[in-house]
């Protein structure tokens, strides 16, 4: 039972990233009083790039073909292992797990930039290594705040702590880590004000840069798994917040239909909050970034602090 | 029509240099330099200044053998002259002896040695064989010192540039372009044409500012042969000049603050307005891009049908811009990417001999509308805006106020056009002059000399992204390389208009 709803919970991320992606481009242009592409239109941009013929360049070893599998394993495997239709009592997605496997990905990502060699895949390479190793004490130190307030150190128990205990009794302790973990994905997945995901200057990107030399089947495996992440991590995250229509075992097909409704409506206030944010601030100078990145360290510690004094389990 | 000397001075090529540093010695500036291939004795160089109170230009003129092609470099005391003098050793093969940086400037590595298009023998046609002339760059070396090769094709859809960064880390420590790849040899082409036939070619030198290109040569032309043009065909033109001005500064408004930082609000208002200005300038002449507005001897004539509708434009737009700004200037996040960013000194933009917004913006008053009045600028009397702090933040400034400032002199020629014909005849025959403009990117010279049957001998056209190119060198050392880009909106240059 488990398997399967982890299963199905997988399929419904997995079908639902694109969407996400389209629908916060859509969302910004219409914050910019623009019309916008249709939301579906990140679907054709994957198919078509799955049509496409790949250009690689000579310089280039193993390690190049072998990004895109590795990233999007790694995207795939955050949609199994994170909860977010709801919790099956498996107990998965231990926090560390979790961390790790996200790195994984960045970390491939960042071979993927540098293996051809090329100036600007170097330049986003470095810039994400930067960034990882700014933003992995806040991603940790939040996630670990979460875990003591559940007590147990995994997501499928942080869920379930929130969504069995009233809003009151656990969002005051938790808002700070959950603010802290907000600016972590926002710097996860190369949103404002670290990165531009919509920028056409090959000198201001990060993510972009690293992806730079991939075209094809292959662009196309990159681009769906930044998506499943962008989606898996938010929906985990409005899940927290809002947690209303959360399924857990045993599921009937109505409680599971209405989770599914729930976390539409919790992607689309995500996307709401994430175009938001991209068409309201600026983007970052490169150099201040570790102020943005202390700033998330800073409210996770306090966080820390509120959940350690106030957040004994009831 | 105000009262401009245009005095030459024949000096020997020896003193060529003493003639201008005493120009500049007396607060006057290297404006131009050019050669001309005087037929069968030999070349000529030419240094244009320009002096603090006077309203034209002085031209040093030296002689150079052709047997002997070869001065005393201006460059060694003259900053101002470094891309003018390889311009011309490339063009017409004069070197200026003891210039410090005597590599090829518009020749790229295609070019065959000894390869002079400019001069009288050497056909428009000819074609090159296949060189192989190296073109060194600069380098900088050490540990962690990476280079960085970026275009000369852009992920954007701009003209072609390549840019050498050497970088330790973010931080740029040296910073080259390599342009001219796309070079269309407009000097070239026009001779032998008549001034009706160059027309075109001038309006296509850059797609953004053709009036300031127009304008420039028809100027040069019709003081060239004397023609003088009716106070509404000068009230005219000053108002296509302002057009043009507002739709551009408005662009640079939307692209620095919206495509530079990413406050994409900025850039989708910004361009909407732009958006307009261009259906207006359709409306108008029936081109968007002005082409066709400024003619020989005339400008488009506008009747009170089309002023009514420039007002309705530019009052809407005014309000607009107006609450975009407001917001732009409440940001932090905005003023933060600006200030303190690619800061060019005053001593620096004087020494290049920087042209238009990056110039004022970094507190050097120079404003060919007001300093060179021309056509009705001397009633308009152009107030100059100056910022001083030479960073981004001072070039969007002035843009701004430079925006307020061109919307009332819009509305005061609308309001008070004189009424007189706006067609002129242009006499065919011999003269040579000077023409100038401030177009929205900076001043454009324009040196021109006619035959005795009135066609084109030599054109030199100074677009003022030639001068300053090569201010990157000078201000994006320093800076890290994520903030470049918005360097080079806040100067935006134009990569046709240099590559002429």
């Amino acid at each position: 039972m488990t398997l399967i709803f982890s299963f199905a919970q997988a399929a419904f991320i997995v079908l639902l990233a694109p969407g996400m992606v389209g629908f916060v481009r859509t969302l910004k242009a219409r914050f910019q009083n623009r019309r916008g592409a249709p939301i579906l239109l990140p679907y054709w941009s994957l198919l078509s790039l799955f049509r496409k013929e790949m250009t690689i360049t000579r310089n280039s070893s193993w390690i190049f073909h072998a990004v895109p599998f590795v990233v999007f394993a790694s995207a795939l495997t955050l949609a199994f292992l994170i909860p977010t239709l709801g919790y099956s009592g498996g107990h998965l997605g231990d926090i560390f797990l979790v961390g790790a496997i996200m790195a994984l990905g960045s970390v491939f990502l960042v071979f993927g930039g540098m293996d051809t060699a090329s100036a600007f895949g170097n330049m986003g390479s470095s810039r994400e290594m930067t960034l990882s190793a700014l933003v992995e004490p806040a991603l940790y130190v939040s996630l670990g705040t979460l875990a003591i307030i559940a007590g147990a150190p995994n997501l499928e128990s942080i869920l379930e702590r929130f969504s069995s205990a009233s809003a009151l009794d656990i969002l005051p302790i938790a808002a700070l880590s959950l603010f802290a973990l907000f600016l972590v994905f926002l710097s996860e997945n190369a949103r404002y004000p670290v990165d531009n995901p919509a920028t056409h200057l090959e000198l201001t990107m990060v993510h972009e840069a690293m992806v730079l030399e991939y075209s094809g089947a292959y662009l196309a495996l990159l681009e769906y798994a930044s998506a499943i992440k962008l989606t898996v991590l938010f929906a985990f995250l409005m899940d927290l917040v809002v947690p209303f229509g959360i399924v857990h075992l045993p599921f009937t097909p109505l409680t599971l239909l209405v989770a599914c409704v729930a976390l539409l409506g919790k992607l689309v206030l995500a996307a709401l909050l994430v175009a938001f944010v991209e068409s309201t601030i600026v983007k970052m100078r490169f150099y201040r970034m570790q102020e943005f990145m202390s700033l998330g360290f800073i409210v996770a510690f306090a966080g820390l602090l509120l959940a350690l004094i106030f957040g004994r389990p009831l | 029509m105000p009262t401009h000397s245009f005095p030459i001075n024949t000096v020997s090529r020896e003193s060529l240099r003493s003639a201008v540093e005493g120009v500049l010695a007396h607060g006057g500036a290297l404006a131009l330099m050019y050669a001309t291939d005087e037929g069968g004795q030999g070349y000529a160089v030419n240094a244009v200044c320009s002096l603090p109170g006077e309203s034209g230009f002085t031209t040093f003129r030296a002689e150079i053998p052709k047997s002997d092609p070869r001065y005393p470099s201006l460059t060694v005391n003259i900053m101002a002259a470094h891309w003018y003098e390889r311009q011309i050793r490339d063009q017409f093969g004069i070197v200026p002896e003891g210039h410090p940086d005597l590599r090829r400037l518009m020749h790229h590595e295609n070019i065959p040695e000894g390869t002079h298009p400019l001069r009288k023998e050497f056909a428009w046609n000819t074609k090159l064989a296949q060189g192989h002339v190296p073109y060194p760059m600069h380098a900088v070396e050490g540990k962690g010192v990476f280079e960085i090769p970026v275009g000369p094709i852009h992920a954007g859809i701009i003209e072609p540039g390549h840019f050498r960064f050497n970088v330790r880390g973010e931080r740029i420590l040296a910073l080259e372009g390599k342009l001219f790849f796309k070079h269309k040899g407009v000097e070239k082409l026009v001779e032998g044409k008549t001034p009706e036939e160059a027309l075109p070619f001038v309006e296509r030198v850059s797609g953004d500012m053709v009036v300031g290109h127009t304008l420039a040569y028809v100027q040069a032309l019709e003081r060239a042969r004397g023609t003088t043009v009716s106070k509404r065909t000068e009230h005219l033109r000053c108002l296509y000049n302002e057009l043009e001005r507002i739709t551009m500064h408005l662009f640079d408004i939307g692209n620095m603050g919206g495509m530079g930082t990413g406050f994409t609000f900025m850039a989708a208002q910004g361009f909407r307005m732009v958006e307009m200005m261009r259906r207006l300038n359709e409306t108008l002449v029936g081109h968007r891009f002005l082409r066709g507005a400024i003619m020989l001897g005339g400008a488009h004539d506008l009747d009170q049908d089309a002023r009514a509708k420039i007002r309705e434009t530019i009052n809407r737009i005014e309000k607009d811009i107006k609450k975009v700004l407001d917001i732009a200037f409440a940001t932090d996040g905005l003023l933060e990417r600006f200030e303190t960013t690619g800061v060019l000194s005053k001593e620096a933009a004087r020494a290049y001999g920087a042209q238009g917004v990056p110039a004022r913006a970094s507190g050097v008053a120079i404003d060919a509308r007001h300093d060179r009045p021309y056509a009705a600028y001397e009633t308009l009397n152009v107030a100059v805006v100056t910022e001083k702090s030479g960073d981004v933040a001072a070039r969007f400034r002035v843009r701004v106020r430079e925006l307020a400032e061109s919307f009332r002199l819009v509305r005061e020629i609308i309001a008070d056009l004189p009424h007189a014909e706006t067609a002129t005849t242009f006499s065919r025959g011999s003269g040579e002059a000077l023409g100038w403009a401030e177009s929205w990117r900076g001043e454009v010279v324009d040196f021109v000399r006619l035959t005795k049957e009135g066609r084109i001998e030599r054109l030199v056209i100074r677009d003022p992204s030639f001068c300053n190119w090569a201010l990157f060198g000078e201000l994006a050392p320093g800076n890290i390389i994520p903030d470049f880009p918005l360097c080079n909106k806040s100067l935006n240059l134009s990569y046709s208009g240099n590559d002429l």
